[in-house]
């Protein structure tokens, strides 16, 4: 019954089953037993063939069916996306060159104004290097219309709405990142919100929303010993599920000063933005000898900060995890990147840590590191 | 008759005990349906004054 809105792949984890719907490229969690009745569903002829093997006859109406029914069909709702109609490119905008060094890659961007290098150029400031013409890749980010257009060696990539730069933001980070590891955007499982931090050998994912203490807390690890690979947007490549480095320095928001002040060498020296009024002041911490790399990803901690609080690190549901990661992370419709991201759910740990306390939560986290080696 | 009015009764109240159950188990609540972003983004969604 309904197979058209069946789920393509589906996994059990942790007492929940996790689906992908490929026509909306949704995800759901759902309790096992909610999985058994959904089966029993798409295994009936009928709604009264379903009844009967549940066991609810002599009943002249039953809500169970509509139920499903009625989930079926909003896992399965999508909203149609617009086509990018190709912009021919003019370069009447480019009033600001910046170049740029990132590993062995160089990179040159013309701006058309001070908001488009607001927008791009404060966390990829620390790169900035002398002009270079030879072998660079160049954007070109400016506004037309009241519209971001933000064009790659002269191909246009997107086009947002000036409100919406954190799409010019998210699609030039993107495109950043496929320059520096040689790929292409197809080949990514997605980019999740959040920061990654390695031992050098494994990496953990720390999740939550904005304003939770992520990034201060990536830039309290990096600065005792652990390395940052990715900061807010952490890429997943679909060829080794590895999670690739991320040349974007650490934002850390001004509520956040005075903790990593005393923490991060010559901090007060470092530029502070100001992207807009509302979000307040930003200061970018640049991630030292910054290297191109990837590191298998074995563990999703969702953070809380926690004003004084004790460090305490705990199993938590993957449902929770899940709710806080997708809505935010961009994952590919792609079956065979679904695949993978469910596979990789399967294989690692989740964790909630609440924290207060900067000197403890350092040694928590390398406990960490340590128990995911016992654990291979 | 009257044997066969009980075992029906019984039986009624057996499936509405379970219909029960299954409409708990199925209920809007009960399960999350996730959408990821459709396009790449950063995490800054607060557009404020100077994009508006």
């Amino acid at each position: 019954m309904n197979f058209n809105l069946s789920p393509t792949h589906q996994i059990s984890c942790d007492k929940h089953c996790i689906l992908w719907y490929e026509k909306s490229n949704n995800y759901s969690v759902v309790t096992a037993e909610f999985k058994s009745i959904l089966d029993i569903y798409l295994q009936s002829d009928s709604t009264d063939d379903f009844n009967t093997k549940l066991g609810l006859t002599n009943i002249n109406s039953s809500p169970v069916a509509h139920n499903i029914f009625s989930y079926l069909t909003s896992c399965n709702s999508f909203e149609t996306q617009d086509i990018l109609e190709d912009i021919k490119f003019s370069d009447i905008h480019r009033n600001t060159l910046k170049y740029y060094k990132v590993d062995n890659s160089k990179i040159k961007i013309y701006y058309d104004s001070e908001l488009a290098l607001k927008i791009i150029h404060p966390a990829i400031a620390y790169l900035e290097t002398q002009p270079d013409e030879k072998e660079n890749t160049t954007f070109d980010i400016f506004l037309k219309d009241n519209h971001w257009l933000i064009y790659k060696d002269k191909h246009l990539l997107t086009v947002a709405a000036k409100k919406d730069y954190h799409l010019i933001q998210g699609k030039f980070i993107m495109h950043l990142l496929c320059t520096i590891h040689s790929k292409e955007e197809s080949d990514w499982v997605g980019t999740f919100h959040g920061s990654t931090i390695t031992d050098d050998t494994n990496s953990i994912l720390f999740v939550g929303k904005s304003g939770q203490g992520k990034s201060t807390l990536c830039s309290l690890l990096s600065a005792n010993g652990f390395k940052l690979v990715a900061d807010d947007i952490s890429p997943m490549l679909s060829k080794n599920k590895h999670i690739y480095s991320n040349p974007l320095a650490i934002s850390v928001k001004e509520g956040a000063f005075n903790t990593l002040r005393p923490l991060i060498k010559d901090f007060d020296d470092l530029l502070v933005t100001q992207l807009n009024k509302t979000k307040g002041l930003i200061k970018y911490v640049p991630t030292k000898n910054w290297k191109a790399n990837s590191y298998p990803c074995k563990a999703i901690v969702m953070v809380n900060y926690k004003k004084e609080s004790d460090t305490i690190l705990e199993n938590v549901s993957i449902k929770k995890v899940l709710e806080t990661l997708i809505p935010d992370s961009w994952l590919s419709p792609n079956p065979k990147h679904a695949k993978q991201f469910l596979d990789w759910l399967e294989s690692i740990r989740v964790y909630e840590l609440t924290y207060g306390n900067t000197s403890d939560v350092t040694l928590c986290i390398s406990k960490l590191f340590k128990q995911i080696i016992k654990k291979k | 008759m009257k044997k066969n009015s009980n075992t029906d009764k019984i039986t009624r109240k057996d499936a509405m005990k379970k219909m029960g159950k299954y409409a708990a188990l199925t209920a809007v609540g009960t399960f999350a349906i996730l959408n990821p972003l459709k396009a790449q983004g950063s995490s800054i969604p607060d557009p404020g004054d100077d994009f508006s």
